[in-house]
């Protein structure tokens, strides 16, 4: 009688569990943007290396205003494309004691991409061109074009004056 | 390996090669014995006749409809059909309806569906008699769905940029799948069946809704998923009645 009992609050159990609201999402909805700071180290290589930066300091302008993150020592940075316009703009020094900002204007198309129920809908990004200015940046160029929720693409390569 | 575990699987073996064995030297024994058949005689092959009648069910699925009281986003009803063909084969056909309501902060629709799949279920175990139809199957459906979908709402959330709302224009789309079924059917009256199907389900052409893939489709499951495990829990009224004999009786006069 006891195994019966047991067996029966199992499967209400197992019954009750399927009753989730709506499953977890377990893949970014954000589409994730990475840049990489390198420099090459001779004249002549053609790989280049990355340049670890003291205290990165990248900025937008959004409906709340000006949001900046500091990052210390990093190389790479993951930031986000806006998925409200088809151009965004990021300000961007080497070092936080620096005053002398570069601007970082991006342009693009934006894609709708149904991920799943449970994740709901995400913007993919198709990346048309860039501009920035020359203050701490030496150069720029597009590495990937697409911008999805695939972490690991590097999508932007930036050149830092050497002087810096 | 230990040395016993090893002398108990050579016994295993031993066993089951002289029970094999067996057979083979008796019938050496007596073909050494019997020496009037000559080598050229023909054995004729002994067809077993199918005697089996009759035998048409109908079903339906009780399963779903409690689930569905459980998950209150979705719904779904199952109806079956099988006719006994011959040689432990039936011809199954499967019908129904359903949908979901998905009413999440960032996406809101509806969809609703009509399914059908045909199919063939075929008895692995053997029959006491020709009047015994429990059974054990296994069976494979193509199934179809006509899917409608209402216009969907949605809300891409972004704490960075801001919120973008949008929406999809109503849909009406086909999903067509593949099914491997185990299933097992048992008398509990005369007439009046039980039993269960477990069933992999594979779709073939998730690509023409990614669109937006509906978050159930009645008869297939998951539709934002390729593939799909489902449990059926049916009761089935069967009836029965004999074939018809054939007379092989010429009519035709012969020419004068």
């Amino acid at each position: 009688m006891t195994k019966h009992l047991v067996l029966y609050l199992l499967i209400i159990v197992i019954l009750v569990s399927c009753t989730q609201e709506r499953q977890a999402c377990l893949t970014p909805k954000i589409a994730s943007f990475k840049i990489e700071c390198v420099h090459e180290p001779t004249d002549t290589s053609t790989i280049p290396i990355d340049t670890a930066l003291p205290n990165a300091v990248f900025g937008c302008f959004t409906s709340n205003g000006l949001v900046s993150t500091i990052y210390s020592l990093q190389s790479v940075f993951t930031l986000s494309l806006s998925s409200v316009s088809d151009t965004c703009k990021w300000l961007f020094t080497t070092d936080s004691l620096k005053h002398s900002f570069d601007t970082l204007v991006f342009y693009y198309q934006r894609q709708l991409q149904f991920l799943s129920n449970a994740c709901g809908y995400a913007y993919f990004y198709s990346m048309d061109s860039m501009h920035t200015t020359h203050n701490n940046i030496d150069s720029a160029f597009i590495i990937t074009k697409s911008v999805t929720n695939d972490v690991k693409p590097t999508h932007i390569h930036i050149y830092i004056h050497p002087s810096f | 390996m230990t040395l016993n575990q090893r002398t108990y699987i050579y016994i295993f073996i031993l066993l089951f090669s002289v029970r094999g064995i067996t057979p083979v030297l008796a019938q050496d024994t007596t073909d050494s014995i019997d020496t009037t058949v000559k080598k050229d005689t023909v054995i004729p092959k002994i067809i077993k006749k199918d005697n089996s009648g009759r035998h048409l069910s109908f079903g339906v699925d009780i399963y779903h409809p409690i689930i569905n009281n459980l998950i209150n986003n979705q719904n779904g009803h199952e109806f079956s059909v099988d006719y006994y063909l011959k040689n432990d084969l039936y011809a199954v056909g499967d019908f129904g309806y359903g949908g979901s309501n998905v009413d999440y902060n960032d996406l809101k629709y509806t969809t609703n569906n009509n399914f059908l799949r045909v199919g063939l279920n075929r008895s692995i175990l053997l029959r006491n008699d020709s009047t015994d139809w429990d059974n054990m199957f296994i069976g494979f459906r193509l199934g179809g769905a006509s899917i409608k979908r209402s216009q969907a709402l949605y809300v891409v959330t972004d704490t960075l940029w801001g919120n973008s709302i949008g929406s999809q224009p109503g849909k009406n789309f086909n999903a067509f799948w593949v099914e491997l079924n185990l299933g097992v059917r048992v008398q509990l009256v005369k007439g009046l069946s039980a039993g269960w199907i477990v069933s992999g389900k594979f779709m073939l052409n998730s690509k023409s809704f990614q669109d937006l893939a509906p978050l159930y489709i009645a008869g297939f499951g998951k539709g934002d998923k390729n593939s799909s495990f489902d449990f059926d829990f049916f009761i089935t009224y069967s009836i029965s009645w004999k074939r018809k004999i054939k007379h092989d009786i010429s009519t035709t006069e012969p020419k004068k």
